[in-house]
């Protein structure tokens, strides 16, 4: 308990500190100071993930209440941590990768003015992160949750100048928000029915419980709903790609690798409530397979760097959420790992680019940048490789697994879309990888003045390309690992990882493989420009994200300010209603007053309506006892 | 002793501030408010013991005040809440200002103290002088409309509830009691059905008013709209409450049949209400405004928790009448001190002025925040509270009440960002000065401690509750 308090504890120390003291701080200190404390935070996660490796396989559960939160009658909730394999697996990546973007900031922040609040908001994001991950009930778990929305709402407008970036924030936040209210109707839900909300009390009572009630599909959706908010799951995902108008290194820590995948966590840490409620279980994964497919297909045509790899966040956001929905639920745990090494190699690398180009992220200014950076473009390789599913790149070992497990299963429609869209994702990120990095420079001066980064920047994004390289073979020790989580309770029969057939694997890979060479054939020896295509349908609607955000306008932003309008032209009826009230005494009042100056009036009505109020009680009192 | 100390201190320090020089008011009314302050800490933690003297014995009437768990934190809110309000106050105005500040103090520490009715009810309608007072001299343009509307409607209210009153006492009287306004004897009294229905509904209005709950919350606009932001964080922070703590306190022990018989009716409204309030919030362009109809809808939230008739929604309205007080109080504070430095409540005359004055921005996401009901901060705690009395009562206002959480999130979101983000348009403000921070701290710090224990809070509230509660708690939800 004691390290995990102390784990939890250091980032939240690095985000006061900062926030305090940023004014006095040398200029790089803050930076440095940030990143060594998450940095500290990793090697005690290292440890406690040691210790917790020590324990009997099945009793791999460190839990503790440290306070009590809510007490007296009606809920009793405690601050309760919780640490068993699967919480390690992500306080692992979280202050791992954590750790590495916090470095790297250190050299994309370095001219920024607010770089001391930002290594506090990062900080702090780091801490409400673990506090998700480590909370022992839903209670805590959903102040983790809402807390690191607002780190994200606050890296999101980071540059609050901007208006576009102001507005993004706060579609963020009000998505997110309904996505909170679906938790905490959920927890309140089950709290009501079991009279606990901790993940043992509830797990133990559902090992006893028959599936399909109406109440476990509520309140497993519920908590859905929760899931497909922070994970950008369709209709919920728009914020996401709006998201990118924060700082590059937040995309990658918080829009990448880590926050946007709470969602998997809570799906999986709920398995056992998802064994109750097949409904909302097979719901997941059928989102979870369109969302990955519906974000692909927007991808294709996108012009910005940091959207294309949004949207692939998205697209491989569906695929855990399918191997959740098809009780893969250790394959989900492997694609969210080789996915934070890939994608944060990808985004980091993204930000080198972005940063030799003077802030330009469009592709049009971009192309031929290999000669300029070498080692960021290597990386970007490795982690598209990664992400296109070409073996023996991390992202192949565990797309497979998903996929190998959609079709085991008989999930054939899920393993069908999972597959086209492996092979849609080698396209549209060889597309992007080929216009940033070969080709003609489509912009020389920025062209001319571009550099590699930093080895401040440079080293954090080679060593997550190693891992997006060798995080593949991860997979044998991560089932090892989580599989006495997954038998502790019902629900998770088919949670170890799978291989699926072969054909499903050539199939997959041939696709992906057919796909890196259209889009070498069109962007490298074609030199087609980026722009292609999105002047008229369907690129158009691919690049307009098919009107997905027109259609949140009309159906509930224009509704609601309707509403409002008319709620205040209700308003002025009500509020004419009182002034006639009050003109109507006054002028009663005026005219029985003999004086008529302001204060003497006033008194005499306050006196009047006390007059009356006595009266009225010695008529009623007389009435009543006589 | 210490209660008395909480009524006592302010009484005299409103005399005291009578005859201090016209620049030494703030400083004595700051100083009273502190004592007064000091003394809640002594009653918190040292002496909880109330006083029950004789007073007009032919009626039976007893000055009993007592500091129980439904009113012990109310009157912690009471005192922290005018520290900060009289510090928040300029010095120009005037020593008459504190004079009615302080008498306000004390008129509200006496209402959550009594548990007599009829101490109750004279407390209720002294702290009406001081209100009406300050909306006539020291607030805007229509400053005098809106204390005779503040004063009409209240006078209206409270004249149903002294019917009520009277009415209560005297059948209790008739049944064979005691000729008594205690509350605790009266609980659970037998009244004629006829005419149950009748006082029921006489007490709820006044009540239903002085929250204020939709529709009778017509007084609102106007004085949260011409009041100096002190004063508007006190009425919306403070006395707002009161009437949420009458319907627990004299209401629900004595009503309770009438409170399972007209439940859905009563949840009906206050959905409405918070409803009502949050979508008129979204579409105000007056920040105060969208802070008042915020506070209209959480006032309707608060009714909802009680409304449940459930354990759960009533601990939850107990500990959220404390938390939005001071959290809404701190916000109508802050919007007072940005007011005060650009001249304006229009949110589209206003952008970017984060730049300038980054503290102030910070202090006013954070009332935001707390406000739009953050988990973490302590709104969300009530929040959640009452959400889970919903679900176990009527769950479709559970689904109602997580709707405007959402709606909230929006509108609060909307005033800030407009306000202090986007680029710089208007001129340069100047930032919070050193010493509006030094109370400015500790009031967060406050907020984010009962967000963070808000048990210290809620099992303490508990044992006076359960005598709320062991008539609601025989099937008043499921």
């Amino acid at each position: 308990m004691q390290d995990l308090v102390e784990i939890l504890i250091l980032p939240l120390i690095g985000a006061g500190t900062i926030t305090a003291f940023k004014g006095i701080m040398p200029r790089r200190l803050p930076g440095i100071w940030a990143s060594f404390l998450v940095a500290v935070s990793f090697v005690l996660s290292v440890a406690a993930d040691r210790r917790l490796g020590q324990l009997a396989a099945h009793h791999r559960v460190i839990t503790g209440v440290l306070w009590n939160w809510v007490t007296g009658f009606g809920p009793t909730i405690h601050w309760r941590l919780y640490f068993d394999p699967l919480s390690a697996v992500w306080l692992l990546i979280i202050t791992g990768v954590g750790a590495l973007i916090h470095i790297y900031s250190i050299g994309y922040m370095h001219d920024d003015p607010g770089e001391g609040r930002f290594f506090a908001y990062l900080n702090f994001f780091i801490f409400s992160m673990l506090l998700l991950v480590l909370a022992g009930n839903l209670a805590i778990l959903l102040i983790g949750w809402a807390l690191v929305g607002l780190a994200s709402y606050f890296l999101i407008g980071f540059w609050y100048e901007r208006p576009s970036a102001v507005a993004a924030a706060k579609k963020a936040f009000v998505m997110n928000t309904l996505g909170d209210v679906g938790i905490l109707l959920g927890l309140a839900l089950l709290y009501v029915h079991y009279h606990g909300i901790g993940y043992a009390h509830l797990f133990r009572i559902f090992d006893t419980a028959r599936p399909g009630s109406a109440f476990f599909e509520w309140s497993a959706f519920l908590l859905y709903l929760g899931a497909m908010a922070k994970s950008a799951q369709f209709p919920l995902h728009m914020w996401l790609a709006d998201a990118m108008e924060g700082p590059t290194p937040v995309s990658a820590l918080i829009h990448a690798a880590t926050m946007v995948t709470a969602g998997v966590y809570l799906m999986t840490r709920l398995y056992p409530l998802l064994r109750l409620a097949p409904f909302t279980h097979q719901l997941i994964g059928a989102i979870g397979a369109f969302t990955a497919i519906f974000a692909a297909s927007i991808a294709f045509f996108q012009q910005d760097i940091k959207k294309v790899l949004a949207y692939s966040t998205l697209s491989q956001l569906g695929y855990m959420f399918l191997a959740v929905g098809v009780g893969a639920y250790t394959a989900g745990v492997f694609h969210f790992m080789t996915h934070a090494f890939f994608k944060a190699t990808l985004f980091l690398a993204a930000g080198s680019v972005i940063h030799a180009l003077a802030g330009e992220q469009d592709l049009g200014q971009m192309g031929g940048l290999w000669r300029k950076m070498p080692w960021t473009m290597a990386s970007f390789l490795a982690a598209t490789l990664a992400i296109a599913g070409i073996p023996p790149f991390a992202g192949y070992f565990s797309k497979e697994a998903i996929l190998g497990q959609a079709y085991n299963s008989g999930h054939l429609v899920l393993w069908a879309v999972g597959v086209l869209t492996a092979g849609m994702t080698s396209y549209y990120m060889f597309r992007l990888f080929f216009l940033t990095f070969f080709g003609k420079p489509r912009n020389a001066k920025l062209y001319d003045h571009a550099h590699e980064a930093p080895l401040v920047m440079t080293i954090p994004v080679v060593i997550l390309g190693v891992f997006s390289v060798i995080g593949g073979f991860f997979g044998s020790w991560l089932n090892g690992w989580l599989s006495p989580a997954f038998h502790q309770y019902l629900g998770a029969s088919t949670a170890p990882l799978e291989h699926g057939p072969v054909f499903g694997t050539v199939v997959t890979v041939g696709l992906a493989v057919i796909a890196f060479f259209v889009a070498y054939w069109l962007f490298v020896a074609r030199g087609i420009q980026p722009q292609a295509g999105t002047t008229r349908a369907p690129g158009l609607w691919m690049l307009k994200a098919w009107g997905m955000d027109a259609a949140w306008t009309a159906v509930a932003v224009n509704p609601l300010k309707w509403l409002g309008d008319a709620m205040l032209a209700v308003e002025r009826a009500i509020l004419a209603g009182v002034v006639g009230l009050a003109d109507g005494i006054q002028a009663w009042a005026s005219d029985l007053a003999p004086i008529q100056t302001g204060y003497v009036r006033r008194y005499a009505l306050s006196i009047m309506v006390g007059v009356v109020a006595l009266l009225a009680y010695y008529l009623i009192r007389i009435g009543f006892i006589s | 002793m210490f209660l008395v100390w909480l009524l006592a201190v302010p009484l005299a320090g409103a005399i005291v501030t009578l005859w201090a020089p016209a620049k030494g008011a703030k400083g004595v009314a700051a100083i009273t408010s502190f004592v007064a302050l000091l003394g809640y800490v002594g009653l918190l933690f040292v002496n909880r013991a109330g006083v029950n003297w004789p007073w007009i014995a032919a009626w039976g009437v007893r000055f009993h005040l007592q500091a129980d768990g439904l009113g012990l934190f109310l009157l912690g809110l009471n005192a922290v809440l005018f520290v900060v309000a009289i510090l928040a106050s300029s010095e120009d105005m005037g020593r008459i200002y504190y004079f009615w500040l302080l008498v306000l103090e004390f008129a509200v520490a006496g209402l959550f103290a009594a548990v007599d009715l009829f101490v109750f009810y004279v407390f209720w309608e002294v702290l009406l002088v001081p209100v009406f007072f300050l909306l006539t001299q020291w607030s805007g343009a229509r400053g005098r409309t809106a204390a005779l509307k503040w004063l009409i409607m209240n006078l209206v209210g409270s004249f149903f509830m002294l019917v009520g009153i009277v009415a209560v006492a005297v059948i209790h009287h008739q049944n064979g009691g005691a000729f008594t306004f205690e509350i605790a004897a009266l609980s659970g009294m037998a009244i004629p059905a006829g005419i149950a229905t009748w006082l029921f509904f006489a007490f709820l209005v006044a009540f239903w008013i002085k929250a204020p709950l939709w529709p009778l919350h017509g007084w609102m606009p106007d004085t949260y709209g011409e009041s100096p932001a002190p004063v508007t964080a006190l009425i919306s922070g403070v006395l707002s409450k009161a009437g949420i703590y009458g319907i627990l306190r004299v209401m629900m022990p004595i009503f309770l049949p009438q409170f399972r018989q007209f439940q859905l009716l009563l949840l009906i409204l206050a959905a409405i209400g918070l409803l009502y309030g949050a979508l008129a919030a979204l579409r105000q362009t007056d920040m105060k405004m969208v802070t008042a109809y915020g506070s209209l809808s959480h006032m309707a939230m608060m009714a909802l928790g009680i409304f449940s008739l459930t354990e759960a929604g009533i601990l939850g309205t107990t500990y959220y009448m404390v938390a939005h007080g001071l959290m809404v109080g701190g916000l109508f504070i802050v919007l007072g001190l940005l007011e005060s430095r650009t001249g304006t409540r229009t949110i589209q005359d206003m952008a970017g002025l984060n730049q300038s004055a980054p503290r102030l921005a910070a202090y006013f996401l954070f009332f935001v925040l707390g406000t739009l009901g953050l988990p973490g901060l302590p709104g969300f705690v009530g929040e959640y509270m009452i959400i889970q009395g919903l679900i176990q009562s009527q769950v479709v206002f559970a689904v109602i009440a997580g709707f405007v959480l959402v709606v909230a999130a929006w509108y609060m979101l909307r005033v800030f960002q407009a306000v202090m983000q986007g680029p710089a348009r208007s001129s340069a403000i100047r930032d919070l000065l050193a010493r509006q921070v030094a109370w400015l701290v500790p009031l967060a710090g406050l907020v984010v401690f009962i967000g963070i224990w808000p048990a210290g809070i809620t099992s303490h509230a508990v044992p006076s509750l359960y005598h709320v509660m062991h008539f609601a708690s025989q099937g008043g939800g499921r």
